[in-house]
C-alpha cells in the first residue's frame, strides 16, 4: 500500500490557499490570510514529510483529505469570525489546534507503531474512557447550550468524549478480534434471532451501556448517537451476523422512544425537526436559518464570504457545512462530501488489508466513527435527521474535535504502514528480509 | 470479514449519495420557494448589503438614484438617495426593504443589484469568484433633466397641481420627459407609505402612463388620420349649423359656438366637433376610425414598455357602434380613453411621417468602471400612416397654431405643429390637453400634457387652458439648445 501523495498534497494546499487569498479581497486587509495561508501550509506539509520519512509504507492519501477539509475548515472558521465586529476571532485558536492536532499525529507516529500493544490495555482503555466522560460530572465540567460536554481543565477546555470515543473503538477492536469466533457461535434462540452466549456478549453490552447511559445524561445526543452505532457495526462486521444489527435497530428504535419520552431537549429537536416552521424564531430558528443559508447558495454559492450563514446561531461548529454549502454552493459542498467518501473509502481499504482481525477491527471502527460522525452532522444540518449537536471533523471549529480527528487518521495510518511494510516485504528476495 | 466491511462501507456511501440528494433539493429544486418564504431575511439583507448602481439621467452626469453606505456592526449597510426627489419618482421608482420595488429600480434590478446579475465582463466574474459585494451596474436614462424639472414644476402650479406630460424624440423614440404630478419624496417613503397609499390624489399613481383619460379634442389627430385615409382633403368645405342630431344624441361645438362653412383644415383648427362628427359619420365610418385608432397604438397594452403602462382604447368594437358613438368618438369623448405617453406616441407618430419609434427610457447600462454592458438600439415599433398623410396632417396641425392663433403655443424661430383638448369629466371641470411638436418641417420633440381638471370655461376659447405653456415651455427649452 506504499503511496506517494505529493501532488495531491500540493493540490490540497493550493486549494486551501486560493481560499485565503480570497478572504484578501473579502477582508479587504492583505497580510493576516497570507500569514494564515503559509502557517498552514508549514504545518501540513511538514507533517506529510514526517509522515513520508517515518511510515514509508503507509497510506498516506488520507492526509491530502485531512488537508483539504482542515484547510477549508480553517478558511471558513476565518471568514466567519475573523476581524468582525462583535464576534470573537477563533481562526487563531483553530489555527493553534491544528498545529496541536499535527504535533498528536506525530506522537501515535512515532511512538504508537506497535499499536497492537494497545489491545493489551484494552481494559485499561474502558476504564480511561468512563474515567474522561465522568470528568464532565466533576466540579470541572460544566455546561454548553444545555449539554454538560466541557471539562475545564485551566489552560485548556476540552470535550471528553472526543478522546473517550477513541479509546473505547480501541476496546472494541480488541475484545471482539479475540472473542470474535465464539461470539459468533450461537448458543439458543429467542423469538427466531439466534442470541450469543452472554458469557462473551456481556462485557461488550455492559460497556456499550454504560458509556451510552452517561452520554445521554450529559444530553450529548450526537455522541450517544456514535457511541451506539459504531460499536454495532463493528460487532456486525466482527461476528458477520445480521441478528446483531436487527437487535441493534430494535434497541435503537426502543431507546429513541425512551429518551424521547424522557428528555425535553429530545422532543425539542424532534419537533424542530419535524415542523421548524411552526416557530420559526425559537427552537425552529436553527434549522430554518441552516436550510435558507444552504438553499441560498444554489448551484455554485454566493462566492466566499458573500453569504450570510452568519445568521446561523453556532455556525463555526456545527453548522460549517452550511457555510460550505451556502458559499461554495451544491458543486462544492458536493466535492467536500466526496472528499468524506474518499477518506472514507481508504479507511475501509486500510481495514480490508489489515493483516490481523483486531487491526481490521481497529481500522473499521475508527473509519465508521469518521463517516457516522460525518452523516449525522451534514443529515442534521440538511434537515435530512433530526439535529443532534456534533461536529463535522476536521473542518468545524473545536480543539477537542480537531485533535480528535488527527489522532483517529494516524491510527489509521500506523495499520496501514504494517500492512504495506508487510507487502513490501513480501515482494523482496528471502535473503533480504529482515 | 472482508464482505461485511465492504457492505458496511456500501452503507456509508449510500449515506453520502443521500446526502448529495438532500443538497439538491433544497439547492436546486425548493430554492425558489425557500428564497421566497417571509421568514427568509437573507434576500433583504443582500439587496441592502450591496450598493445598488447609479440611475442616471440622460445627460449623463445629473444622478437620479445612488447608494449610500452606512458603517453598521454587520457591515455596510446601504441606503438608497434619491438627489432629484419627486420629480422624478414616477420613472426611477422606489427601493424599500419593506414596501417592495417599483419603476425603473425593479425593471432594472437585474443590473442595478450586482449580486443577482450573471457576470458580463472580466472584472464582474473576477469579482463573483472572490464573492466580494460588486456594486451594481449603472443605467442611464434617456430622461432630459431639465424638461423633467420644468414639466414636473409647471403642472404642479396649475389650478389643480394634478396632471401630467410626456416629450419624446419622434426621430428616435427617446423619451425626454415623463411626468406626474403630484408625485412623492422617495427619499421617505418608509416613513410616508401609510399616508401615501392613504392620500385622494393618489402621488403614488403615475398619471403619464397608468391613468386614462377621454383625450377629447387631441384624438382628431386620429380621426382626421381616418378622413384622409378616407378621401377628404384639407380644403373640402363642410357646413356647420352649431349641431349635429344623432338618433338619441344632439353634438354641440365647445362652448356652443357654430362656425358656417369651414374647410376640413379650419374645422380642426378651430375644433369643430360637429364637423368632425359629420365627417366620422359620413366618410370615414367605424371600421376605419377604429383600424386608425389601432394603427396609432389604442388597444396596444405596451407589455414590452418598461414601466406599467395601462393601454389606452375606444371602448367597445366598432360593430357596436350606433351614430351617436362614433360621433362622440370622432372628437375623444365617450368611451375613449388614453393618457399623454399614448397621445404623446400618436403626436411622434404625425412628426416621423406616421412611423412609430420603440418608445425608449434606457440609453445604456455600464458598468461601475465604465464598461457598456446594454444599449438598446432604437427601432420602429409599427407604421401608423404612410408619409403624404402624416405630412398633410403636420401642415393641418401647423393650422392649428397659425389659423387658430395660439400665440401661447408659440416657439421664436420655429414653426409649431399641435392640437388642443378639451376633454368633458362631469360634473367637474374638463381635462386641459395640448400635443404638439417642433419645429414642424424638421419635428425634434413632441409633447403631450395634460392637466387634471384644468380646463377653463372662459370667453377666449381653448387658448385659456393651462397645458399650452407648459409644452411651449418645453418645446422652447429644448429647442434653444441649438443643434441636436
Amino acid at each position: 500500500m506504499t503511496q506517494r501523495a505529493t501532488t495531491p498534497m500540493i493540490l490540497a494546499l493550493l486549494i486551501t490557499t486560493l481560499g485565503f487569498a480570497t478572504m484578501i479581497f473579502v477582508q479587504e486587509a492583505a497580510s493576516p490570510p497570507l500569514i494564515y495561508g503559509a502557517y498552514y501550509a508549514g504545518t501540513l506539509f511538514t507533517l506529510y514529510l514526517g509522515i513520508r520519512l517515518w511510515l514509508p509504507h503507509s497510506d498516506v492519501l488520507l492526509l491530502p483529505i485531512v488537508t483539504l477539509l482542515t484547510g477549508l475548515g480553517l478558511v471558513m472558521i476565518f471568514r466567519l469570525t475573523y476581524n468582525i465586529e462583535g464576534v470573537e476571532n477563533l481562526a487563531t485558536t483553530q489555527a493553534i489546534w491544528i498545529l496541536v492536532g499535527s504535533g498528536a499525529m506525530l506522537f501515535i507516529v512515532l511512538f504508537f507503531r506497535n499499536y497492537s500493544q494497545l489491545f493489551n490495555y484494552k481494559y485499561l482503555m474502558v476504564i480511561a474512557a468512563f474515567g474522561l466522560i465522568l470528568m464532565t460530572f466533576t466540579p470541572l465540567g460544566y455546561e454548553v447550550n444545555g449539554a454538560r460536554l466541557w471539562v475545564d481543565l485551566g489552560p485548556v477546555n476540552f470535550q471528553p468524549s472526543e478522546f473517550a470515543r477513541i479509546a473505547l473503538t480501541i476496546f472494541f477492536a480488541g475484545y471482539l478480534a479475540e472473542k470474535r469466533d465464539v461470539m459468533a457461535a450461537t448458543s439458543r434462540s429467542f423469538m427466531g434471532i439466534q442470541l450469543p452466549a452472554i458469557k462473551y456478549f456481556g462485557p461488550v453490552a455492559l460497556v456499550w451501556a454504560g458509556s451510552l447511559g452517561l452520554l445521554i445524561f450529559e444530553k450529548d445526543l450526537g455522541s450517544s448517537l456514535l457511541f451506539f452505532a459504531v460499536p454495532l457495526l463493528m460487532l456486525y462486521v466482527a461476528t458477520g451476523r445480521t441478528a446483531y444489527v436487527i437487535l441493534g435497530s430494535l434497541l435503537f428504535a426502543f431507546g429513541s422512544l425512551l429518551t424521547f419520552l424522557l428528555f425535553d431537549h429530545v422532543q425539542v429537536r424532534v419537533e424542530a425537526w419535524l415542523d421548524p416552521w411552526e416557530e420559526p424564531d425559537s427552537t425552529g430558528f436553527q434549522i430554518l436559518q441552516s436550510i435558507f443559508n444552504i438553499a441560498d447558495g444554489g448551484l455554485t454559492g454566493t462566492g466566499l464570504g458573500a453569504g450570510f450563514s452568519q445568521t446561523i446561531p453556532e455556525v463555526q461548529t456545527d453548522f460549517i457545512f452550511s457555510t460550505v454549502a451556502s458559499e461554495l454552493g451544491l458543486v462544492g459542498a458536493t466535492a467536500v462530501i466526496l472528499a468524506f467518501l474518499i477518506f472514507t473509502y481508504r479507511g475501509t481499504k486500510i481495514a480490508l488489508l489489515a493483516g490481523d482481525d483486531a487491526s481490521k477491527l481497529l481500522a473499521f471502527g475508527l473509519t465508521a466513527m469518521f463517516a457516522m460522525q460525518t452523516l449525522v452532522i451534514i443529515g442534521g444540518v440538511t434537515k435530512a435527521i433530526p439535529l443532534t449537536g456534533i461536529t463535522l471533523p476536521f473542518v468545524s471549529y473545536g480543539g477537542s474535535s480537531v485533535v480528535g480527528s488527527f489522532i483517529l487518521t494516524g491510527l489509521l495510518l500506523v495499520i496501514s504502514e504494517r500492512s504495506g511494510r508487510r507487502e513490501a516485504e513480501e515482494l523482496l528476495p528471502p535473503e533480504d528480509r529482515p | 470479514m472482508n464482505i461485511h466491511l465492504r457492505r458496511a462501507f456500501y452503507l456509508f456511501a449510500a449515506g453520502f449519495v443521500a446526502l448529495v440528494g438532500m443538497l439538491i433539493y433544497w439547492q436546486v429544486y425548493a430554492r425558489e420557494s425557500l428564497a421566497n418564504n417571509p421568514n427568509n431575511g437573507l434576500q433583504t439583507r443582500r439587496s441592502i448589503e450591496a450598493p445598488r448602481g447609479l440611475i442616471l439621467a440622460g445627460d449623463g452626469k445629473t444622478v437620479l438614484a445612488r447608494s449610500e453606505g452606512h458603517k453598521t456592526d454587520g457591515g455596510p449597510v446601504y441606503e438608497r438617495i434619491y438627489p432629484q426627489g419627486a420629480a422624478f419618482s414616477n420613472v426611477i421608482g422606489y427601493w424599500s426593504v419593506r414596501y417592495g420595488a417599483s419603476g425603473i429600480e425593479i425593471a432594472e434590478n437585474s443590473n442595478l443589484s450586482g449580486v443577482t446579475s450573471d457576470p458580463a465582463t472580466l472584472d464582474d466574474l473576477i469579482n463573483q469568484v472572490r464573492g466580494g459585494r460588486q456594486p451594481g451596474n449603472n443605467v442611464e436614462l434617456t430622461l432630459d433633466p431639465e424638461l423633467q424639472r420644468i414639466a414636473y414644476d409647471e403642472l404642479g402650479q396649475t389650478v389643480t397641481g394634478r396632471g401630467s406630460a410626456m416629450a419624446i424624440d419622434p426621430k428616435t423614440g427617446e423619451i425626454l420627459a415623463l411626468v406626474t404630478s403630484p408625485s412623492y419624496d422617495p427619499n421617505n417613503l418608509d416613513d410616508d407609505f401609510p399616508e401615501l397609499i392613504q392620500d385622494p390624489a393618489a402621488p403614488l399613481l403615475d398619471r403619464a402612463t397608468q391613468s386614462l383619460y377621454p383625450p377629447g379634442s387631441t384624438f382628431k389627430l386620429i380621426t382626421s388620420s381616418a378622413a384622409l385615409k378616407a378621401g377628404v382633403r384639407p380644403s373640402d368645405k363642410f357646413f356647420d349649423p352649431g349641431y349635429l342630431d344623432t338618433p338619441g344624441y344632439r353634438v354641440f361645438n365647445y362652448q356652443g359656438k357654430d362656425y358656417g362653412e369651414l374647410t376640413f383644415a379650419e374645422a380642426l383648427a378651430f375644433s369643430v366637433n360637429v364637423i368632425f362628427a359629420k365627417i366620422a359619420i359620413n366618410e370615414v365610418g367605424p371600421q376605419l376610425l377604429y383600424d386608425t385608432a389601432r394603427d396609432f397604438g389604442y388597444g396596444d397594452p405596451y407589455d414590452d414598455f418598461i414601466l406599467p403602462v395601462t393601454g389606452s382604447g375606444l371602448g367597445y368594437p366598432p360593430d357596436q357602434w350606433v351614430e351617436g358613438n362614433t360621433a362622440q368618438i370622432a372628437f375623444g369623448q365617450d368611451r375613449v380613453s388614453s393618457n399623454v405617453f399614448e397621445m404623446g406616441l400618436v403626436t411622434a407618430t404625425v412628426a416621423n411621417d406616421g412611423v412609430m419609434m420603440e418608445p425608449r427610457l434606457v440609453r445604456e447600462v455600464r458598468s461601475p468602471d465604465g464598461i457598456i454592458i446594454d444599449r438598446p438600439a432604437q427601432s420602429i415599433r409599427r407604421r401608423s400612416l404612410d408619409a403624404g398623410t402624416a405630412n398633410t396632417l403636420n401642415d393641418m396641425m401647423q393650422g392649428v397654431i397659425t389659423t387658430g392663433q395660439l400665440t401661447q403655443a408659440e416657439v421664436p424661430g420655429v414653426e409649431v405643429a399641435g392640437k388642443t383638448g378639451t376633454a368633458e369629466a362631469p360634473p367637474r371641470e374638463p381635462h386641459s390637453w395640448f400635443v404638439s411638436f417642433a419645429p414642424a418641417d424638421d419635428p425634434q420633440i413632441a409633447v403631450a400634457v395634460m392637466v387634471e381638471n384644468g380646463g377653463e370655461i372662459s370667453a377666449e376659447g381653448d387658448a385659456a387652458t393651462p397645458s399650452i405653456p407648459i409644452a411651449q415651455d418645453l418645446m422652447e427649452e429644448y429647442l434653444k439648445r441649438g443643434d441636436r
